[in-house]
């Protein structure tokens, strides 16, 4: 979660007008096939819809492994198990329970955290975990050129609503999203009372959740 | 617990941050709410993604890619 940019950059563009595109989902090029047309494919089990798939996910979803567990082997490993997995459990994909990318993540996100709990390293990325926690957010590693940010005006927005959160309860929902650290953790590793670090998830969460509402409704 | 709560709590446990001593009255409350609870969650969800995209993309690899169709289709023709 990029949830601070204080540096400025091509971020600070997203604020001019007529900049706006839809959120939460990136934009596809005119007479492209949907997610859910693609999830559909690969249910009849079309390979080239899973390529397709890759080509479109495959960036965001190696960002979000690649922030659990800082390892870019064992994220191409985890990467190709999470395909295989999406091809092989496509038919427990439901549109009525989500959208594809939100099933996708979920699924990469489960497998992240498990391999992280899972490694001997765990103890090495605990180290850098609190090297992490001690610095501000925006010291989080990211190694894509801006070639590679396609879409990035999702992200853009996305941020925007992330960013309005205190520091304190981007932290608390990075340790719990990222690291799938349970409150009683989180209040551990940052040192932090129980209540507190409840009381930060409660909050930030329901802010993030009511400012994507309202970028939904705005377009 | 009411509704306002039950969102509260909704929210933790997407991200799997409930706490197991508040899992019992979170279900109680689930149940209790019906379809308005389940859709809730379903839409709780949709911060899933919008983590995920407010990440840079990396850099995912074409060999990676090879590989993984190469899988894929043996697995199709001897599936």
């Amino acid at each position: 979660m990029e949830f601070s940019s204080k540096n400025g950059g091509p971020d600070d563009h997203a604020d001019e007008p007529g900049r706006r595109k839809p959120a939460t989902a990136p934009e596809l090029p005119s007479g492209a096939p949907t997610d859910l047309e693609l999830m559909s494919a690969i249910q009849r089990e079309d390979p080239e819809a899973l390529a397709l798939l890759y080509d479109r996910y495959s960036g965001i979803l190696k960002a979000l492994i690649l922030r659990v567990i800082h390892n870019e082997a064992e994220a191409d490993d985890l990467l190709q198990e999470i395909f295989m997995e999406i091809w092989n459990h496509a038919k427990n994909f439901s549109p009525q329970k989500g959208k594809p990318l939100g099933w996708m993540v979920t699924l990469a996100r489960r497998r992240a955290i498990d391999g992280l709990r899972k490694k001997q390293a765990y103890a090495r990325a605990g180290e850098r975990l609190q090297i992490e926690t001690e610095q501000q957010p925006d010291a989080w590693v990211h190694n894509a050129t801006e070639e590679e940010i396609a879409n990035s005006d999702t992200r853009i927005l996305v941020r925007r609503v992330i960013n309005i959160l205190p520091p304190a309860q981007q932290q608390a929902i990075n340790l719990a999203f990222f690291r799938g650290m349970s409150q009683r953790e989180i209040a551990a590793q940052t040192n932090t009372p129980l209540g507190t670090v409840k009381t930060r998830l409660e909050l930030g969460l329901k802010k993030i959740y009511d400012g994507l509402k309202e970028l939904k409704d705005e377009l | 617990m009411s509704f306002e709560e039950f969102e509260n709590q909704a929210r933790l446990y997407v991200i799997g941050a409930l706490e197991v001593e508040e899992t019992e009255a979170f279900e109680l409350a689930r149940k209790q709410f019906g379809q308005r609870a389940e859709d809730f969650i379903v839409e709780c969800y949709s911060m899933h993604e919008a983590f995920a995209l407010s990440l840079r993309p990396a850099k995912a690899s074409d060999a990676l890619k090879e590989r993984l169709m190469t899988m894929v289709r043996k697995r199709k023709t001897t599936g």
